[in-house]
């Protein structure tokens, strides 16, 4: 029984980390109406901007904070210069650019930063023993960062004048247009948003895990996974579907083993969407 | 004629692409033999690549300093695999195709030794390689027997983890293994040889690259209560596994190999993880002649000492084993005919040499037997070789050698 309890705490582990990627895809999503493969990359990006952080200053925190800068900044210059560019082509040049600038990105980063791997220092610490579960304290830090993370993403979509106007764009971006909605303030802030939650997913994989200029972009297909699960365009649901997925592959790993876990996600993501095509939290959208 | 700025500008980029051209027109000249150095500068193969390339020129040039192979001079095309398979196949492509290369020399990790086999074999050239998954000896890989191997088969690896293993005084091993051939070669050649010697593995898993944590994977492993976890690794996958096992509290040790326990693992998790860990290496065939002349040669271009590159020893003999087999198939011999004397400059039961230049000189007078820098160079059927392996401790953050196996 605990070796379940175990397998479902690193799922739900890996599941935040895989949410928090998908969350960054779906917020794009619904708002600027593609799918942005260069999220991976952000992310790494937010990894290495956090390392460098944390050796200039000698703090994780600081260093945290460069990294979550360094992801916003990134995606909103990647708003101005790529994506505000080809806002009125179809979608597909869209997708087809974000995948130019997640190339773009990796090999940046591998030039600035070389192809070997880097890690952050943190302590190691011996687990906490809760019900004979070993619980990792480190674990405990990094979910309640993905949780605040979350917190902060509703509070500014919910509560906020901006975050009103950027579920109105979502809902329907020429309705919102002639109601005097400007899009420049919403796709700024929409782009900074994104960035700093790919960000954050990075920077804890980082920590999870090592920072190498490809982890992000082994992260992306999980998290296109998770947005759809959830329901494309459906913040909470990318978060339950990262959930989802991840725990579904840790504790399939009994019964399928290591090697196929990966494919244990996706059939779980194929089913749903067999009984649910708009995802677990979508809605069904007509033809605009 | 009117020209439209289209057609002007589709002009000029064929004038200026046919400004390539002629290096192409001249490329089969009799005089020379072109080589392609492909090799991981950048990416996992990094610390060892630039070692490897600047061996095969420095050997081509020892090569031609003594008049050539059967009076040809190599010209070396270096390019980067950047340790990925799909970068190699279109460096490969590029040296086949565009410099004309006539063979590709040094190619490090199995998947990209596996991606351009097929290459080489199709275009009729032989492939020296350092990669050691076991796919690479046999058909449909190597097929046409022109892949040639200068490292250790992972199978070899795994015998030398038994060998360790049974040294040590290990009972309850369990396998860890990344899931691509180079892995699970290891894992798989450790419990043959264990299972042979009449042993028991308690617990084994093969990993997939690239997850987020490998708790599950461990969690599997640690309740077999196993005295030491044999892995069959990388760099990254093992600095977080053992980041996770060391937070479990658990004390079994592991042994791995070299490229996945070396000092940047020491670095990534400080002195007090890595304690006790068996690092496992092939090792050039020190004290020999021709490793005091790769030495030699390593210092002058690198400024490192032979020994820091395992790899560059194989690169260097690849030059030179080539060249003995140029020089044994006599002027003007195609590909065919040298790659048939590749073995008998090699193998045993002939002179024994250590250089170029000695053995050209020696099989005037009949056969040779070419030990090489980096092993005794006999190769098996399979196109194999059997170096020796040293076993290193990681004591107090130092990687220290305590002695050598033999196969």
């Amino acid at each position: 029984m605990t070796g379940f309890a175990e397998l479902l705490l690193s799922g739900v582990m890996s599941g935040l980390i895989i949410g928090l990627a998908g969350l960054a895809v779906t917020l794009v999503f619904g708002i600027a109406r593609f799918s942005n493969a260069a999220t991976g990359d952000t992310m790494t990006l937010g990894a290495y901007g956090a390392l460098l952080g944390t050796t200039l200053t000698g703090s994780l925190i600081f260093g945290g904070l460069v990294g979550l800068l360094a992801g916003a900044l990134a995606a909103v210059l990647s708003y101005v210069l790529v994506f505000r560019q080809l806002a009125n082509r179809s979608p597909i040049s869209s997708l087809l650019a974000s995948i130019g600038l997640a190339f773009f990105v990796r090999a940046g980063l591998g030039l600035a930063f070389g192809h070997n791997q880097s890690v952050f220092q943190l302590d190691i610490v011996r687990p906490i023993r809760f019900l004979d579960l070993r619980i990792q304290p480190n674990d405990l830090k990094f979910a309640a960062i993905a949780l605040v993370t979350l917190v902060i993403v509703f509070i500014i979509l919910h509560m906020t004048p901006i975050g009103r106007r950027m579920r109105a764009v979502a809902d329907n971006p020429l309705l919102a247009r002639v109601s005097g909605i400007a899009p420049r303030p919403v796709m700024f802030t929409l782009w900074a948003m994104a960035g700093a939650v790919s960000a954050i997913a990075g920077i804890i994989l980082g920590m999870k895990t090592v920072v190498s200029p490809e982890m992000g972009w082994d992260m992306l297909l999980p998290a296109f996974a998770a947005a759809v699960l959830g329901g494309i365009g459906h913040p909470v649901g990318a978060i339950v579907g990262g959930l989802v997925i991840g725990v579904a592959q840790e504790l399939a790993t009994p019964f399928v083993g290591f090697t196929y876990k990966i494919a244990v996600s996706f059939i779980v993501l194929l089913l749903v969407l067999l009984v649910r095509p708009r995802g677990m939290f979508g809605r069904v959208e007509g033809v605009r | 004629m009117n020209l439209t700025r289209r057609q002007t500008l589709a002009s000029l980029a064929a004038l200026a692409g046919s400004g390539l051209m002629p290096s192409l027109t001249f490329a089969q000249d009799a005089g020379t033999f072109r080589i392609g150095a492909l090799n991981p500068i950048t990416g996992a193969g990094g610390p060892y690549g630039t070692g490897m390339q600047k061996m095969i020129a420095a050997a081509a040039e020892v090569v031609n300093a003594a008049g050539g192979a059967a009076g040809r001079m190599f010209e070396v095309f270096a390019e980067d695999t950047q340790t990925q398979p799909q970068a190699a196949v279109l460096a490969a492509k590029k040296l086949i195709e565009v410099n004309k290369v006539q063979a590709v020399l040094g190619t490090w990790s199995s998947g990209v030794s596996l991606a351009v086999l097929p290459l080489a074999s199709e275009a009729n050239i032989p492939l020296f390689h350092c990669s050691g998954a076991p796919a690479l000896s046999v058909a449909p890989a190597n097929e046409k027997k022109l892949g040639y191997r200068f490292q250790a088969t992972n199978d070899r690896f795994g015998r030398a983890f038994a060998e360790i293993a049974t040294k040590e005084g290990f009972k309850r091993p369990a396998t860890m293994a990344f899931n691509n051939a180079s892995g699970i070669g290891n894992t798989e050649g450790f419990e043959k040889a264990w299972k042979a010697k009449g042993g028991e593995i308690v617990a084994s898993v093969v990993y997939e690259p690239a997850q987020p944590s490998y708790r599950a994977e461990l969690q599997k492993i640690l309740d077999a209560k196993p005295d030491v976890i044999v892995m069959g690794s990388y760099i990254a996958d093992t600095t977080i596994i053992l980041r996770e096992w060391y937070q479990t509290g658990e004390e079994n040790t592991f042994i791995m190999p070299a490229w996945a326990g070396n000092p940047e693992l020491v670095k990534a998790l400080g002195p007090d993880v890595v304690e006790g860990i068996i690092s496992v290496d092939s090792i050039s065939n020190e004290g020999s002649p021709a490793f005091a002349a790769f030495d030699a040669a390593y210092q002058s271009a690198v400024g490192h000492p032979g020994l820091t590159n395992v790899y560059a020893a194989m690169t260097w003999d690849m030059v030179t084993v080539l060249a003995l087999a140029m020089e044994a198939a006599g002027p003007g011999a195609d590909m065919a005919a040298i790659n048939a004397k590749i073995r008998e400059v090699a193998n045993p039961d002939g002179k024994q040499v250590s250089s170029f230049a000695e053995g050209k000189e020696a099989l005037k007078s009949g056969p040779i037997n070419y030990e090489g820098a980096s092993s005794v160079l006999d190769f098996d059927e399979f196109g194999d070789v059997t170096p020796d392996f040293a076993a290193s401790f990681i004591r107090s953050g130092e990687i220290k050698r305590e002695y050598v196996v033999t196969l």
